[in-house]
């Protein structure tokens, strides 16, 4: 009986301590308007910091929402205040969804919220990043459903008739009328921007890792089989894939006619977009977990160990597949970023925002999104 | 430590049982079952012992009793007595345990499989990346889905019916394989464990994802049917004791 106790005691203790598994913490990325960056934080608050200043001009807490447990299950309650999609500003409002299943419609004046989708409860897990079109928020959850809110008021103009997958964690993509989003089970759907009706749908045996780019009528989706694929709108059969080390996690971005696609193998691929020939690649040498960025003739990626890299896609100061420079931000780096006016704003696993000066080649300054006691 | 833990035995039945979901039609539960049958396969040698080891017991029931009879007032004697007569019939006593203890790793490198094949946060997804081989066979399979019958296999069951199920083939199995003792102190143990072990293991299926506990359960079943044929019949589990036969 004692060496049956003593014996799963490490069980008991894997399962209450780690159980091997992570709790959700949010990867949420950066959005600046005006010269104020939007992000959500690691403690479940969107915060707007004036970029001039580097000072905090307001903060927002997200209403906990505990996580229902079964059984007598230890570890499993956690509040899930966490945030993992990328602000969107629009107007005067500032838009996202947290993973306590809920949009949120902040004031970018104070901070005030202007509505809450669904006031009370929740739509599901909201992992992706919302889109908005015609005064409309469009955003998937993790019910399996995509939603159409008005933005001014938050009401709901449409959701799909049923889920479309067990669980939609990507992020969707609009192209005039139409709404594009993937699915883990394998599948994009383009459904009516208007009325939420599917228009059409493309199948593939495995899963979409990566939410939708679409480029001249042509999808750029990365999969769980450790491929990118091009799918034609329409089509049944893909244009071409083109096979990485691990999954394309991230989203790919379009170029000049040249897809750029960061790869969980610790890559960066460059890859000509009509044939899915490859131009050049990278090695990082640790994960590339969120999109590269273009901003001007520059290419920015950042790899999960926090090394910022800067490609010359003009390639006049040398070769284009060489990095011009390569700024560690000593944190890692999960969360989507953006660049404006030759500076990089990025979130890193240390809830810390980076401000790195992409001319200089060197971290600008930076500042703290934990509250100090 | 941990590196080599996750090296040689939590990535390999990560992938293993990944890759047995794929070819069960993206089946989770059904991946669990087969992985079970597997270790039940693997661990059959001492499975074999262990049956031997009750058939030799059950076979040494008139030889006790009569010690019984014989040392019934003398408890050192009646115990070195047993104790002989375990060592010339070659059984260990708690040999019934070891099958039960190399499944240990095992059911802890399965909880973890579970949890992190399922991935049920961001986090997890994204770790799995690092922990699957580079087989088709896998990469095809994700995302795995947590449905099985009425279960969620991430989550303990709601219901409580595997807990009912889990404690209750323990405690057919513990009975088919439990030799009747005539030491009275020996016996209330017995009674105990008889009791103790289903009801741990009906408590911890409230707590573990039933995943693991669909293993519990699927491992006790085969337990029970390889006693039933290996001794031919339903053991101890309608075998009279000592002390109601005198």
């Amino acid at each position: 009986m004692f060496l049956v106790v003593i014996a799963l005691l490490p069980l008991v203790l894997v399962s209450c301590i780690s159980g091997g598994t992570q709790s959700a913490r949010g990867w949420a990325g950066t959005t600046v308007h005006e010269g104020i960056i939007y992000v959500g934080t690691a403690d479940g608050r969107v915060v707007a910091i004036n970029s001039s200043t580097e000072n905090l001009e307001w903060s927002y807490s997200i209403a906990p929402v505990t996580a229902p447990s079964s059984g007598l299950s230890c570890g499993q309650t956690s509040a899930q205040t966490a945030i993992y999609g990328t602000p969107v500003v629009d107007r005067d409002i500032v838009y996202i969804g947290t993973y306590s299943g809920q949009v949120y419609a902040l004031s970018i004046a104070d901070g005030e919220d202007i509505w809450v989708y669904p006031r009370t409860g929740s739509i599901g897990a909201i992992v992706g990043s919302p889109v908005i079109a015609n005064e409309t928020i469009y955003i998937s959850s993790s019910d399996g459903k995509v939603y159409a809110l008005a933005t001014t008021n938050g009401k709901r103009e449409w959701e799909t008739d049923s889920p479309l997958a067990d669980k939609l964690w990507t992020s969707p993509t609009i192209v005039s009328d139409t709404l594009y989003v993937s699915t883990f089970d394998g599948h994009i759907y383009a459904l009516s921007l208007e009325t939420g009706v599917l228009d059409w749908s493309f199948e593939s045996q495995a899963g979409f890792a990566s939410s939708p780019v679409i480029y001249e009528d042509i999808i750029y989706v990365g999969s769980f089989d450790n491929k990118l694929y091009a799918i034609r709108i329409g089509d049944s059969e893909p244009l071409w894939e083109f096979s990485g080390g691990k999954w394309f996690w991230a989203a790919p971005v379009v170029g000049n006619g040249t897809l750029y696609a960061g790869c969980l193998d610790g890559r960066v691929y460059a890859i000509e977009t009509k044939t899915g020939e490859k131009l050049w690649e990278f090695d990082a040498g640790s994960s590339v977990v969120c999109s590269p960025v273009l901003m001007d003739n520059l290419l920015i990626v950042a790899d999960e160990s926090g090394t910022v890299y800067v490609f010359d896609l003009s390639a006049e100061l040398g070769d284009e597949a060489v990095p011009l420079k390569a700024i560690s931000i000593g944190a890692d780096v999960k969360s989507s970023f953006c660049a404006h006016d030759g500076l990089a704003y990025i979130r890193g696993e240390d809830n810390w925002i980076y401000v790195v000066d992409i001319d200089k080649g060197e971290l600008s300054w930076k500042v703290s999104l934990t509250i100090e006691e | 430590m941990i590196e080599v833990w996750n090296l040689i035995i939590g990535n390999p039945v990560l992938n293993v049982l990944i890759a047995l979901s794929h070819l069960l039609s993206g089946n989770f539960g059904l991946a669990i079952i087969a992985l079970t049958i597997i270790v039940r396969l693997i661990s059959w040698p001492l499975t074999k012992r262990q049956l031997n080891s009750s058939r030799a017991l059950q076979d040494m029931q008139p030889k006790m009793q009569e010690l019984q009879k014989k040392y019934g007032k003398n408890k050192q004697k009646l115990q070195e007595e047993m104790t002989k007569l375990y060592k010339e019939a070659g059984v260990n006593p708690l040999g019934c345990l070891w099958p039960m203890l190399v499944q240990f790793p095992i059911w802890i490198a399965l909880y973890q499989a579970i949890m992190r094949a399922l991935a049920t946060t961001p986090e997890n997804l994204l770790d799995l990346a690092n922990r699957l081989y580079s087989w088709d066979i896998v990469n095809q399979a994700i995302p795995l889905s947590s449905k099985f019958l009425w279960l969620d296999l991430g989550q303990p069951d709601p219901y409580f019916i595997l807990a009912i199920i889990v404690g209750g083939t323990m405690w057919i199995q513990q009975k088919m394989t439990q030799a009747p003792t005539v030491d009275p102190r020996q016996q209330s143990t017995s009674r105990m464990m008889l009791l103790m072990m289903p009801l741990m293991f009906g408590f911890l299926t409230l707590m573990f994802p039933s995943g693991l506990a669909l293993y519990w359960a699927v491992s006790n079943i085969i337990g029970i049917i390889t006693q039933y044929f290996f001794t031919g019949g339903w053991g101890y589990l309608k075998f009279r004791s000592p002390s109601q036969s005198t």
